[in-house]
Formats: structure tokens, C-alpha cells, sequence
């Protein structure tokens, strides 16, 4: 029986095969890549509806990251602060400028402002702000140097690796209480040998069993 | 090989006639690896919407793939002083059940309502609540209840209303042809509201009516003292109890308290301690016969023969003994329980249900009177809400009037009567005569489409009221929600069509009270009201009235009724009550208790009647089953039970009523509960059960003497979860009686004999930090569901259908397995909750091929949703059968507003992963982080409660810290009753079990195997 097709088309053959094997495994490739939280999630930087900076109040001006994210110390969410809280200052500060109209609207209104989340995760995880904040880890660890941002962006991959590293290993992440809200804090010794010391004092032992955060 | 040994205790344990009877289908259904047809996929149809549905979310999850989406915060705009977002808050407020109000504490997430716990500073609840309770959060987010005004059967804007309510209002006159219709008035505010309509309207007429009448009780009460008193027994003092035809355990009571003192009674810690015993008498098996030391079927049309015959043999009242000595089961009964009973003067108490005639509950307090009981074991108050004029009585003239056109204005005020009224009275079409009738009602049900207008009413959650408990102890009933449709309070409509001083729900109710405190605290005594869900000194007044023994001797006399023709009896029910409850998932699935019967009522009747019928009396998959099609493979469409059919006629009336043979009904008796087949009703309730209120007429409105019954020619398809887990011949439950228990304490643990264990793995090191662990103590359970409905609320579990319960893919973390012993004709029942055991070497862990289940340091077994690919390996080794899958989606759809039952703080679950108990672990972790905010301080005994535990009516679920020798689990624990279900298998279960001891009756002992 004749053949139905030429024997040079073996070449072509191989050579389509290795293609498609090359670009199945560039598709793999390109998906773990982009899929991973610290490519896919890092970064994330939207544009909020108020331009708030973050640089301006809390590096410049020195406010308290508790004075409005009050419910820190006590609760699993750390609030995202009412209207009020921005209009005690501002009814006597910049009180016209152009970019609080949407503030002075909501205050008006009582119609909330519509901020957009940054630092999600996922679910079924069920993080708890209060009980790192008064363990000692600082609001720096997960959400980076927000005193220098104007537009806050999200530096940290916060996926199940990031927060188990420290879960097993916390000494690096500890600082004193009063110190979890100064970001740009610096230990004046060896930060593992003072994390250490936390950890006897407090009884710190991080849960990394399934339930310790998933329920 | 190990060698097991299991000590036989002569007795057989069974949960079905067909297990009992070894049915080949049976057996071929028992070996299956799922049960009933649980892995094959659903039918044609169904399938073609869940790829349909499949390929929407492959779409969509294509599209946002690439972006994440933008999510928003929406913060307050004004703060709110102490409010944390997304902590918890707990408010006190009650809800009425069975005419009477029980306090409970309703946990509000972020401004909606998430879950029912008791309100443990309310007499009547303790802490605990019942399954009608914990399922109100369901009822309050049901997406078809009424969401506006209606007029003529179309929606009409709220001004529209107001406007034609004021109208009416001026046009009423002297109250002429004006007729009010409600349930029992168990507020005093409202019944404020009511005597001030009255006396704006002296010729209008106020009716009061409910499905589940305590008629019989008030007239029994008038009959023995002259005078309406309440009556309050006291289970916890009692000896010995002897209720007749009285499920006060379980559909009578009208609060959780009678549980609750029941089982301080039966809780026993040294083998020297003392036990109360229950005997009951009754036709259906109830769960109160099914926790009593003896009881005895009967017809409930011979329990007054009954109540006469004991009276006599204890020299009562001087009636002549007819029975007794003659030496048969009936009459050897009546003496030892009379002797028991005499030998326990104000120790004993007797108890009678409230569908048993008058007669029956006056000699009753005759009986408690001359045994001293009345003062000690039960006590009588005078209400200040009494009801003198009988509700059938009323209802009747009302019909009468309806008919005869002399009502133009109708106000109906709940209770769906068009449904619920005696048939005979043909109330839906009545109605329809009345120029302007009015409704206010939760749904649109059969009483709002029969009427001009109809009012959607606010849900006890969402408005303000009050109650009275049992003694009249006062609640506030606070909202813990705005309305969410608007809908108005029966009491805000009542106001404003007459009137009344006060116009919105919260003044009404209010100033009615602060009129009532001391003057300049009254706004303090009100808060401390709001806060405490308690009342101060609202109590009624205690009597001590005397019973006239010659009336009631009277009236008992004709005792002696025809025993030829088939009784018909009519109860609520565990799911729907008298109805009112019907398109409540919760509850539509929760298996009844006994026959373990979900979706649906059916006629109940025992094995020897079914025979005499010419029914089935082995009904489990024989008719109707194809256990293999041609190819061999079993063909799941067919599975399931099907049932005979039975038409009963009342008085010319017809009903076509499945059957279910029910082992320990009385012979010649049906049980047919009512508050089934709903017409007009939400999608939930379409289609469940046969409406039992089509026979039931205001003749006989509890129990028909005579019906007659055939068997015809249809089949129906009746779905249980009885069989699903069926464990083998194993003694996972453990009972013994208290006289055996204390003569040998090790009884219980020498029923199984075990070699000493070698796990496979080594030992894990469990001896530090807190060690979770649970008890479940036999004893007390009486098998009310309480539990695994508090569960469902908890734990974000989903409700299936009765489709998918049939193929066994239930979701209840905690089921109530339901075990029959002894015989077919007399037996005995069983009841033990099953939740997962937390095992310490679990065998689900080793076989996930994902580790989605692992253990953790504190002894818990948990579970990763994320992590679970829905190989279902887990499931599969498990030994006790407590692993829920996700077969599809169930969650998927949830309507917006039910969306908002959800507990926050547990994950709502997707199609393909396996779900379990977790004890509770948010609660746990809940605790440990608020005990580690406080200086890293211990966690206190008790500090944790599980979801199942806080609820249990009986107080026999213990959970806490096992490595803390002085905890409450850790002491029970130590008890000799205490056993771990399949321990053989050296699985260390965490969960173990206190052994049930039944307080027999030397002299009844040789009849019960």
C-alpha cells in the first residue's frame, strides 16, 4: 500500500509536538507564576475613592495608625474608621478643599465611603488582628512601611507560606506592645535574641495545625 | 487477630422492622458502600442543570480570572459608642410557643440576628432552647415571607394601608358586626391594647383560638377547682411520674424547663445516687415513652378508663375498681404503679396530655391532691390572661356569624385559621362572606388569600412585644432587626384601627411598663428589663385550691367507651408544629424523632393493626424497590421506602394518608399529625405531608373513636434517614438498669472486653496544654433535636430536600440515632446523639490522600475545607459514619436576604468537600484568643460551650478540658457508666458516652426483655 503521506512530514510532526510540549509546559509555567500571591497579589495598589495618604497622616503628620484603626487591640477586624473620624479634624483643617467633598458628602449624607480592600484573604481564613497586635507583631509585618506610602500598595504576598513562616518561626516579627505601631521602629539589639525573650515572656506558640486559622 | 468480646445482655437492638425482620432488600441495601445510591449522580433532568450551572461558573470564574475583583469596605459613617465590627452581640428577648413565652438571647453579627441561644437567667429556659427556637433565625430570613401590604390578592404600598385602616377606623361605630380573631393572648401589653379596643367598641367580639388548643386543660382545671388555675409540675421533685398520653418531654411541653428538671432527676454520679422513674402510658411512641423506665401502649380513648381504674386501685375519689384483678397485663400495671405511686406520697407526680378530655385532667389533680403531691410535686397559679369561654365554643359562634352575614368587619390576627379551624366550620370560605376582612400573618397562607387584606407582620425578632412564661414571669421581647419588609406587629394594626393612645410597637409596649415601675426608676427597672430578659416579681400568685372529688368523680364515670372502631389521633409535630412552621428547612428536614420520617407526615399505626388492615407491615424498600435492573446494578431511582396508602373517613370526610408502620403504637390506633399540606405556602413547604385538619372537626378535634379506614391502591414515597449508618451488631449503646448498676458498677464496661491495644503509629503525646473532649450522657437525652437544629445554625449546614436525603446525603453534623429493643409488639426505645468522636488516632487522617484532615495539638480532628479534593476516602474509613459530603452545591442560590443567617466566623462550604463536627473549634478559638488578650490566663471549665451543648435542653452534652482533672467532662469521665462507642477499634474516641439506666419496677421487670 502506498503511503499517504511523505516522509518528510515526519520533521514537521516532531517539531509541532516539541511546540506544543514547549507551550504546555510555558502555559504551566505562566499560570504557577502568575497565579502566585506574590505575583498576582503583590502590588496591588487601586485607586481609592478619596485620596487619602497614608504618607501624609500617619508618616508626616505622625498620627497613630490606632487612632483610626481603633479596634485593633481588641478585635479580630481592625475598623476602617467612620466618617467622623476623618471630619474631627477636618471640619477645622482644609475644611473646603476639593478632595474631602466625597468625605463632607458621606458625613452629609450618612451614605458610607466606598474604600476599596487591599489586604484580602481568603474565606476561609479567619485572621485575627487582636491577637498578633498584642503579641508583639507589628502592623509593619504584613502591611509594610504604610507611613511612606501615598497610595497604599500591598507588599506582602500574604499567602499560607508567608504567614506560616513566622507562625513557625516568630522571634524576627516580635517587638514590645508600645512599639507595634511605630513602623519604622528599629530594635537597639538583636531583634532574634529580644523575639526570643518575648516568646518566654508572653508564652508565644503560634498554632500551625489546620483549625489554628481555618474553621 | 484480636479477639472481641462482647458480653451478650439478652437484649436485641434494632432501628427498623426490616432490620428486625432481615429483608433481603434490606441486607442488599445494608452492604452497599454508600447508602442508598449516595454516589451515583442525580437523574437526567436535575443533571443537565447542575452542568448548566457548571459551565456558568467555568464562564465567570474565566472571565475574573485574570483581575482579582474589587471588593469594598463600607465603614460607618457616624461611629457607634462600643460597637466592634464583627464581634458578636447578645441580646435578651422570648419567643411564644404553645401559648406560653420562654426567654432566650439572640446573637447579633453586625446588626443581623445569626443564632437562638436560651437566656440562662430565665426560669423557663436556663440557658437552653428547643428546636422551634434555634430554627427562628431561618424563619425570620425565609425568603417567601409576606413583603407588603395586600389588597385583593395584590400588593398595595404601605400608605395605601394606612389610609384604608383610618378609614375603617371612623367608620366602625359602637364596634357593630366588628369581630377580632387571635391566637392566645399572652401579652400584657397587647392584652392592654385588646381591653381598650373592647371598650372603644363595646359590641365587637374578641375570639381566641389556636390549632393546639389546651382547652381540655382549662376545662379540667374548672371542673376539679371551680376556678382556671396553671399548673406547674415539678419534674425535678418527682419520685415517680406517671404521665398519661403526656409527651411533656417532648410536642407538649411548652418550654425546654420541663426537660431541664426531668433530667436533674435522672442524673446519676455514684451508683448510691437516686433516680426518678417515669412510667407512661400513651398510643403513639413518643419520645417521653421512649426515655421512661415502663411504659405501656393504649389507645388515647381508654386512658380515661385508665386514670378511673388507677384511681380506684389507689382509694381515690370512690369509684368501684373494675380492672384490677384480673390478673392481666393492663390490670397488674395499674396495681404496681398505683403501689409504686402510694408508696411515694408527695414524691409521685401524674401528669395528663392535653388531648386527653377533661375528665382525665380533673381526676388527675384528684389524684395528685390525695397523694400529697399537690403543693410538693406540683404546683397552681392564677393566671392574670385567663380564658373563660372555651376556643371551640367561640370559633363556632364565629362561624355561625360569618355565615349568617352578620360580621362586616374581620380582623384576623395570625394562626392562619383558614387552615387551622375545624373543618366543619369551613372557615376559608366564611370569610369571604365578610365585606372587609383583614389579616395580619407572617406568609401569604391560606388565611391571607381568603381574606381582602392581609398585613405581612413583623417576625418576633424584628419587633417589639412581651410574654408571660408559664407562672407569668414577664420577658421583654426585643427586636434585633429592623422589620425587614416593614411589616407590622398584630398589635401596631389592633392600634391603629382603634385607636389606641399608644401607636407604635415600642411605645405600646413601653409605656405600659414604665406605668407599671416605681416612679423615677422607671427608665432604670425598664433597661435592667431590656438587659436581663427578665421581669422582677411578675409572678402569679400561688394557690392552694382544694379539688371537689364528687364533681369529679362525676364526670368521670362513663368510663367505659366502644374499643371496636379505629382511633384516630391527631398531634402537632416536630416540624411544622400545627403548620405555622412548614416552610422551614431546618425543620422540614430534621428527622422525627421516632419514626425518623423527614419531609413529610404519614398515618402511623402499629405492626398488628397494619396487618389487620392488609397493609405492608415491612415497608422499607419492598414495594417499589427494584434492588437490581437487568444489568445487575442497582437502580437509585427506584430506592427508597414506599408505602401503602390508607383513605380515612371522618363523618363523611376524606383524607388518603400514607401509612407507617410504627413499632410500639397502641393497636387499633392512628396517629396522624397535623400542620401538613399546605396549599398556599413558600416553595419549602410545597408538597410535604397530607393535612390531617381536613378530618378534624370541632366534635372530636383530638380524638375520632370511629374512623374508618381501607386500604387503596396507591403507594407514596416516604423518606427516613432511620437506616443511614446503620452500625453492625456492635454494643455501641449501652444501657442497664439502676438496680443492676448499683449491685455491679462495672456492668457497663464489662459488656465489651478488649485486649489491651497497639496502634500502628505510636502514641501521640496528649498529656499537655488543653485536651478537648466531650460526654454524652445517655441518660439524660431524651431525643429532642434540640441539638443538631443548634448545629445547623452554628455551623452554616445546609438543607438537602427529601430527594437528596433519600439517597443519604443528609448534612447534620450531629444526628440522633434512634435504637428500638425488645420485642415488635411491646419495645423499647433508645436515643443516642452522634457527632463526630474527635477519635485520638483517627482512621479518616491516614487515608486522605491530601492531608485535609490532620490532627491537632489539642486533640481535635480537623478539617480543611480548602485542602479537600472530595475523594471521600475519609468518609469511607470512617467508623461511626459522621462525615458529611458536599454532593452538590448546596449553597449555591441562596437567596440574598437568607444569606444573612449565615454565621459569620464558619466557612460556608462548596460542591466536593467533606464537613464534620469540629466541636465548635470557632468557639474554642474565640476563647483563646480572648483569654490570651487577658494576660494569657487559663481557660475556665464551662467558659466554652459547643453549639450542641449550650442548647441541650437535658444538659447531657459536658464538653471542656480532659488533662484538667477537675473539670466537669474529666469527672464524668471517671464514671463507671462511661464507655467509648466502638472503642474496640482503638480509635480513642474523645466523645464518650454515659451508659443509659432505666429505674425499673422489680414487679414489671419480667414482662420487658
Amino acid at each position: 500500500m502506498a503511503l499517504i503521506f511523505p516522509k518528510t512530514i515526519d520533521q514537521y510532526v516532531r517539531i509541532g509536538g516539541a511546540l506544543v510540549a514547549v507551550m504546555a509546559l510555558g502555559g504551566i509555567g505562566a499560570y504557577v507564576y502568575f497565579s502566585h500571591p506574590l505575583v498576582a497579589d503583590t502590588g496591588y495598589s487601586p485607586v481609592q475613592p478619596v485620596p487619602y495618604s497614608h504618607k501624609l497622616h500617619a508618616g508626616t503628620l505622625g498620627i497613630d495608625c490606632y487612632y483610626c484603626h481603633n479596634t485593633v487591640f481588641k478585635a479580630a477586624h481592625a475598623a476602617i474608621p467612620a466618617t467622623e473620624t476623618c471630619m474631627n479634624c477636618h471640619v477645622r483643617v482644609k475644611p473646603q478643599s476639593a478632595r474631602l467633598e466625597k468625605v463632607r458628602n458621606s458625613y452629609a449624607t450618612g451614605e458610607p465611603i466606598p474604600w476599596i480592600q487591599i489586604h484580602k484573604l481568603p474565606d476561609y481564613v479567619y485572621f485575627n488582628h487582636s491577637a498578633h497586635i498584642n503579641a508583639g507583631v507589628s502592623c509593619v509585618s504584613c502591611h509594610g512601611r504604610i507611613d511612606q506610602m501615598m497610595e497604599v500598595k500591598q507588599v506582602k504576598p500574604l499567602n499560607m507560606g508567608f504567614c506560616l513562616d513566622c507562625h513557625r518561626n516568630p522571634a524576627p516579627n516580635l517587638r514590645p506592645v508600645e512599639f507595634v505601631t511605630k513602623l519604622g521602629w528599629q530594635p537597639d539589639r538583636d531583634p532574634e535574641e529580644m523575639g526570643r525573650e518575648i516568646i518566654a515572656a508572653k508564652h508565644i506558640n503560634p498554632p500551625t495545625n489546620c483549625s489554628g486559622c481555618h474553621r | 487477630m484480636i479477639q472481641i468480646k462482647t458480653k451478650q445482655t439478652g437484649k436485641k437492638y434494632w432501628r427498623s422492622l426490616d432490620q428486625l425482620a432481615q429483608t433481603p432488600a434490606f441486607m442488599e441495601w445494608l452492604h452497599r458502600e454508600f447508602p442508598s445510591s449516595a454516589e451515583e449522580v442525580i437523574d437526567g433532568a436535575s443533571r443537565r442543570n447542575v452542568l448548566k450551572l457548571m459551565a456558568a461558573s467555568f464562564g465567570l470564574a474565566g472571565l475574573t480570572a485574570c483581575r482579582r475583583p474589587v471588593e469594598h469596605i463600607l465603614p460607618n459613617v457616624k461611629g457607634v459608642e462600643d460597637y466592634i465590627p464583627g464581634k458578636p452581640y447578645f441580646y435578651a428577648t422570648a419567643m411564644v410557643h404553645n401559648g406560653v413565652a420562654q426567654g432566650l438571647l439572640a446573637e447579633v453579627n453586625d446588626g443581623r440576628p445569626t443564632k437562638i441561644e436560651g437566656n440562662p437567667e430565665h426560669p423557663f429556659s436556663l440557658g437552653a432552647a428547643n428546636v422551634f427556637q434555634q430554627a427562628a433565625i431561618l424563619g425570620l430570613y425565609d425568603p417567601d415571607r409576606a413583603r407588603s401590604p395586600r389588597q385583593d390578592g395584590k400588593d398595595v404600598d404601605w400608605k395605601v394601608l394606612d389610609d384604608a385602616l383610618k378609614t375603617l377606623s371612623g367608620s366602625l361605630g359602637q364596634g357593630d358586626g366588628l369581630r377580632f380573631l387571635s391566637e392566645s393572648v399572652t401579652s400584657p401589653s397587647f392584652a392592654a391594647v385588646q381591653a381598650a379596643a373592647l371598650a372603644k367598641f363595646p359590641k365587637a367580639k374578641w375570639i381566641q383560638y389556636d390549632a393546639i388548643s389546651q382547652d381540655e386543660v382549662r376545662a379540667g382545671s374548672q371542673l376539679a377547682f371551680g376556678q382556671q388555675l396553671v399548673v406547674r409540675p415539678r419534674f425535678d421533685k418527682a419520685k415517680v411520674i406517671l404521665a398519661l398520653d403526656s409527651d411533656f418531654l417532648g410536642l407538649d411541653a411548652d418550654t425546654v424547663l420541663s426537660v431541664k428538671e426531668f433530667s436533674r432527676g435522672r442524673k446519676v454520679a455514684a451508683e448510691t445516687d437516686e433516680m426518678s422513674r417515669l412510667y407512661v402510658v400513651e398510643s403513639r411512641f413518643s419520645t417521653t415513652g421512649a426515655t421512661a423506665d415502663h411504659r405501656i401502649k393504649m389507645r388515647a380513648s381508654e386512658i380515661k378508663a385508665f386514670v378511673s381504674d388507677l384511681a380506684a386501685a389507689l382509694k381515690v375519689g370512690g369509684n368501684e375498681l373494675k380492672v384490677v384483678g384480673q390478673g392481666d397485663k393492663k390490670s397488674k400495671w395499674i396495681e404496681a404503679v398505683a403501689k409504686d405511686l402510694g408508696a411515694n406520697r408527695g414524691k409521685g407526680l401524674v401528669v395528663a396530655g392535653p388531648r386527653q378530655p377533661a375528665a382525665v385532667h380533673a381526676m388527675v389533680h384528684l389524684i395528685n391532691q390525695a397523694l400529697g403531691n399537690a403543693g410538693e410535686t406540683v404546683t397552681y397559679y392564677k393566671s392574670t390572661l385567663e380564658q373563660t369561654r372555651p376556643q371551640l365554643e367561640a370559633i363556632a359562634e364565629l362561624a355561625g356569624e360569618l355565615s349568617k352575614g352578620q360580621v362586616s368587619t374581620l380582623v384576623i390576627l395570625g394562626g392562619n385559621p383558614a387552615y387551622s379551624a375545624p373543618v366543619d366550620l369551613d372557615l376559608a370560605a366564611n370569610i369571604k362572606k365578610v365585606a372587609t376582612s383583614i389579616y395580619v400573618g407572617l406568609d401569604v397562607d391560606e388565611t391571607a388569600v381568603a381574606c381582602k387584606w392581609s398585613i405581612a407582620e413583623a417576625h418576633f425578632l424584628e419587633s417589639w412585644g412581651d410574654a408571660l412564661a408559664p407562672d407569668g414571669t414577664a420577658t421583654i421581647q426585643q427586636p434585633m432587626i429592623a422589620p425587614l419588609y416593614y411589616g407590622r406587629t398584630q398589635a401596631e394594626i389592633v392600634a391603629a384601627l382603634t385607636g389606641y393612645k399608644d401607636q407604635r410597637p415600642y411605645d405600646i409596649v413601653r409605656n405600659y411598663w414604665t406605668a407599671k415601675f416605681a416612679k423615677g426608676d422607671a427608665d432604670k427597672l425598664w433597661r435592667h428589663a431590656l438587659h436581663d430578659g427578665v421581669i422582677p416579681n411578675t409572678t402569679f400568685a400561688e394557690v392552694k385550691p382544694v379539688v371537689d372529688a364528687k364533681k369529679v368523680n362525676g364526670a368521670i364515670q362513663p368510663a367505659a367507651q366502644s374499643a371496636s372502631g379505629m382511633e384516630l389521633v391527631f398531634t402537632p409535630n416536630w416540624a411544622t408544629w400545627d403548620g405555622r412552621f412548614a416552610n422551614n428547612g431546618w425543620l422540614q428536614e430534621i428527622p422525627e424523632p421516632m419514626s425518623k420520617i423527614t419531609w413529610d407526615n404519614a398515618a402511623l399505626v402499629s405492626p398488628a393493626t397494619a396487618k389487620q388492615l392488609g397493609l405492608s407491615t415491612h415497608g422499607w424498600m419492598v414495594k417499589g424497590y427494584k434492588a437490581t435492573d437487568t444489568e445487575g446494578h442497582s437502580d437509585p431511582t427506584q430506592a427508597g421506602n414506599f408505602v401503602d396508602m390508607i383513605q380515612i373517613e371522618v363523618d363523611g370526610r376524606t383524607l388518603e394518608a400514607p401509612v407507617f408502620v410504627q413499632p410500639g403504637q397502641a393497636d387499633g390506633s392512628i396517629t396522624l399529625a397535623l400542620g401538613y399540606g399546605r396549599t398556599e405556602c413558600g416553595h419549602v413547604a410545597k408538597g410535604a405531608g397530607v393535612n390531617a385538619y381536613k378530618l378534624r372537626t370541632s366534635k372530636a378535634p383530638w380524638i375520632v373513636a370511629d374512623a374508618k379506614v381501607s386500604k387503596i391502591a396507591k403507594q407514596y414515597q416516604i423518606v427516613q434517614t432511620q437506616e443511614h449508618g446503620t452500625m453492625e451488631d456492635r454494643p455501641l449503646l449501652r444501657e442497664s438498669t439502676l438496680a443492676e448498676y448499683r449491685k455491679e458498677p462495672n456492668v457497663i464496661k464489662e459488656m465489651l472486653e478488649v485486649p489491651e491495644l497497639v496502634g500502628l503509629y505510636g502514641d501521640w503525646d496528649y498529656s499537655k496544654g488543653n485536651q478537648w473532649g466531650m460526654t454524652i450522657d445517655l441518660n439524660a437525652c431524651v431525643g429532642c433535636n434540640a441539638c443538631t437544629i443548634a448545629c445547623q445554625a452554628e455551623n452554616n449546614i445546609p438543607i438537602v430536600g427529601k430527594d437528596q436525603v433519600n439517597r443519604g446525603r443528609e448534612m447534620h453534623w450531629i444526628r440522633m440515632d434512634r435504637y428500638f429493643v425488645g420485642d415488635e409488639e411491646e419495645p423499647q426505645a433508645v436515643m443516642s446523639p452522634v457527632p463526630c468522636m474527635q477519635c485520638e488516632t483517627a482512621p479518616c487522617e491516614n487515608v486522605c490522600p491530601v492531608a485535609a484532615t490532620t490532627h491537632s495539638p489539642e486533640g481535635l480532628n480537623d478539617m480543611a475545607y480548602n485542602r479537600c479534593v472530595g475523594t471521600r476516602y475519609c468518609s469511607n474509613n470512617c467508623p461511626y459514619k459522621v462525615r458529611r459530603f458536599n454532593f452538590l452545591a448546596w449553597n449555591y442560590g441562596t437567596p440574598e436576604v437568607e444569606m444573612m443567617k449565615f454565621n459569620p466566623d464558619v466557612t460556608v462550604r462548596m460542591r466536593g468537600v467533606m464537613e464534620k463536627c469540629t466541636y465548635c473549634v470557632q468557639r474554642i478559638q474565640e476563647t483563646k484568643i480572648q483569654a490570651k488578650l487577658e494576660g494569657h490566663r487559663p481557660i475556665k471549665d464551662g467558659e466554652i460551650q459547643t453549639a450542641c451543648q449550650q442548647t441541650c435542653p437535658a444538659d447531657a452534652i459536658v464538653f471542656g478540658n480532659i488533662n484538667d482533672p477537675n473539670s466537669g467532662v474529666s469527672k464524668l469521665k471517671k464514671q463507671k457508666r462511661n464507655y467509648g462507642m466502638l472503642e474496640e477499634l482503638n480509635t480513642k474516641p474523645r466523645t464518650t458516652y454515659l451508659a443509659k439506666l432505666r429505674n425499673t419496677n422489680e414487679e414489671l421487670e419480667a414482662k420487658h426483655g
